[in-house]
């Protein structure tokens, strides 16, 4: 271990350690720095992490420098001060101050800097050097160059961790501009993090531009439910929704990253996509219900001695929660006395690929865990039983659970149409879908919570457990599958609602009504 | 498709050789092929390279892009580079440009003459200031010390050559 000093801070560090990460992961110092980035190597271009080390004439750049024993470190003096300064004089030669019209603004890096550290008066008289605007990069992704200051991230990104090498840094000295070779897309799984890691509105995503400033939105910590890899992610939401997914950095999971098909998902806990209330067909007349009336009705159903034990099926998909399955799970063995539970798998052929860096065949967040629920019951059966069990009469009942996100279940019609042969079909459900509501006969369909509206715990494809908390309530009605089993009792459960709810007071202006007094 | 030739393959492979790393070798490479393919780097040409080199092509066109030397669209036989960086400017280099694009029958810079022959650029410096006014045809040897008629001589000698 190495003695070192940081900003009058006493340290110790491994050896091979960087200044900057000392500064930033020890420490916990600000400097400022656009090109370094924890998840990529270094590229040493912004200049702007300059230090002042102690017997050293010359200021050093903080992200390319190893510490060594006894080195006395500081960002705080005058020196330092200055050259950042006008190392961010240099930076805005040619950017365009076009913050009102920019994705960026709000968190944005050069914003960030220049109120920590710019702060000066622009000598700057020569025109801005222009450049193109508006780049279609590829299927995900706009480019600006004029407001890129060639940090080379988004390049060192492509090369070091896609490996795809698309980007590059082409013509010199002021023209220097981003771009693909001969206007190839820029089109990979991992292609939106060259958004996030965009220091500047430079790249920008297309499915968030001009979508919502970023001060309207407030950020929750949770888990992405689109494959068994439990990528760490936060998203973006307000009083009209969800509007965007970004990584949060976890070592034993996602490291900095995470794909481009995990920032979809959000897009089914909105409102548009999703099933508000309860629908359930008596006598061949339906009707909509509140969730919680239908549960019940279901749950005396499944109760009375003559509905009773094994004729009853339950579907279950890896789309849940550990709690959910137990309690549902629980429900059924114990009240209604069947074993009858079954495993809906989407698709068995791809279950277990993976791409080498995130993106696995499983697109269940849980499937672990509902296979160790299972096991822990000693529940076994294959689907064969239950087409078996509904072409001979053998099973009358089937209480479907899931799928919460209804884009990677390529099978879901099929299924629908297989299943609809029971008597009795009850189908819980966070999204509605055509081929659900098309349904005749005895069915019901009872909203679910997504997996941002609920406590719960997932198990990833490694074992490892990780749990999300509610954050925001999107479907005021929308249970909990613990919540459906209890209400099955004949418990009156309330659906718990998140802190936040969405499509509640004045959209759009939110920022306003929470304005204090000057 | 742009296709290296054998000996261009071989002169690209033992460039390659020489090097601690295979990007080193992208210079030289260009020059070979801008030199196979009349004079200037297409797009082909970039994904040739990076198909013989085994190098991303973005890697190349950073390359190809950074360096002047290398013509990004198409040139005529022969590409006419006069320096006009201070000690030829003040000799006339930029009149000079002016006479032979005339004589040439080159409206504007960079582009080719109607017969295809010829196709200028104003360089920066060379680094022939002592000869100034000086101009660079191709990749062949300085032409120094120019005056107007020897300007107009060298047009029409080119033309000569050339049989047209």
């Amino acid at each position: 271990m190495l003695q070192c000093t940081i900003n009058g801070k006493e340290l110790e560090v491994k050896p091979g350690t960087t200044i900057i990460e000392a500064m930033k992961l020890i420490a916990h110092e600000d400097i400022a720095h656009y090109c370094w980035h924890p998840g990529l190597p270094v590229a040493g271009v912004c200049r702007l992490c300059v230090v002042e080390i102690e017997g050293n004439p010359r200021l050093q750049i903080a992200c390319n420098t190893q510490i060594t024993d006894g080195m006395k470190i500081t960002n705080q003096s005058e020196k330092v001060k200055e050259a950042v300064k006008w190392g961010l004089d240099f930076h805005l030669i040619n950017h365009p101050l076009d913050c009102p019209i920019c994705d960026q603004a709000g968190e944005c890096e050069l914003q960030n800097q220049y109120m920590k550290f710019g702060k000066y008066d622009s000598e700057m008289a020569e025109p801005k050097v222009k450049k193109h605007k508006v780049v279609d990069l590829g299927p995900r992704v706009v480019l600006d160059s004029e407001r890129c200051i060639l940090c080379s991230r988004c390049v060192r990104f492509t090369d070091e961790v896609t490996k795809t090498h698309e980007l590059g840094i082409f013509n010199r000295g002021d023209r220097s501009e981003i771009g693909t070779f001969n206007g190839r897309p820029l089109d990979n799984k991992y292609s939106l993090n060259t958004v996030d890691i965009c220091p500047v509105g430079a790249l920008t995503s297309k499915d968030f531009r001009f979508r919502q400033r970023v001060w309207f939105l407030k950020e929750h910590q949770t888990i992405c439910t689109g494959c068994s890899t439990g990528c760490n992610v936060k998203v973006s939401y307000n009083k009209e929704g969800l509007f965007r997914v970004k990584p949060v950095y976890n070592e034993q999971v996602n490291g900095y990253w995470m794909c481009d098909e995990g920032r979809d998902v959000y897009k089914y806990v909105n409102k548009p996509a999703r099933l508000l209330d309860a629908w359930m067909t008596t006598a061949g007349r339906g009707e909509w219900l509140h969730p919680l009336t239908a549960a019940k009705k279901v749950g005396e159903f499944l109760r009375a001695p003559e509905n009773k034990g094994k004729s009853v099926a339950l579907v279950l998909t890896g789309q849940h929660t550990l709690e959910e399955y137990e309690a549902l799970i629980s429900f059924f063995k114990n009240e209604v006395g069947t074993d009858r539970i079954f495993h809906w798998v989407n698709n068995p052929e791809s279950m277990n690929d993976f791409d080498g860096l995130l993106i696995r065949g499983d697109k269940n967040p849980n499937t672990k865990g509902l296979l160790e629920t299972l096991e822990r019951h000693g529940i076994k059966t294959e689907w064969k039983e239950l087409i078996d069990g509904l072409s001979t009469g053998a099973i009358r009942t089937v209480v479907v659970a899931g799928p919460e996100n209804q884009a990677v279940y390529p099978d879901f019609k099929a299924k629908v149409l297989e299943l609809s042969k029971a008597q009795k079909l009850v189908w819980l459900t966070a999204c509605k879908n055509e081929e659900l509501e098309r349904l005749q006969g005895d069915v019901t369909l009872i909203p679910l919570k997504t997996y941002i509206e609920k406590d719960g715990t997932f198990v990833n494809y490694a074992g490892l457990r990780q749990t999300v908390k509610k954050g925001l309530t999107v479907v005021a009605n929308a249970m909990s599958l613990v919540e459906v089993a209890e209400a099955f009792k004949g418990v009156d459960v309330r659906p718990e609602e998140a802190p936040f709810k969405v499509g509640v007071g004045r959209v759009n202006n939110e920022a306003t009504l929470q304005r204090g007094s000057l | 498709m742009f296709k290296l030739s054998e000996e261009g393959l071989n002169y690209v492979k033992s460039e390659m050789a020489r090097y601690e790393q295979k990007q080193s070798a992208i210079i030289r490479a260009l020059y070979r092929a801008q030199d196979e393919n009349g004079g200037w780097v297409s797009p082909e040409v970039i994904q040739h390279l990076s198909e013989v080199m085994d190098i991303p092509a973005s890697h190349i066109e950073e390359v190809a892009t950074f360096y002047t030397m290398f013509n990004k669209q198409p040139v005529g036989k022969y590409h006419i580079q006069v320096c006009c960086t201070l000690s030829c400017a003040m000799a006339g280099g930029r009149e000079l440009t002016d006479l032979m694009m005339k004589e040439a029958g080159c409206s504007k810079l960079g582009e080719t003459s109607p017969d295809g022959l010829f196709t200028f650029s104003k360089v920066e410096c060379l680094g022939s200031c002592g000869t100034a006014p000086m101009l660079q045809i191709n990749r062949e040897p300085y032409i120094e010390n120019l005056d107007e008629q020897k300007a107009i001589q060298l047009i029409r000698d080119l033309r000569a050559k050339a049989g047209k």
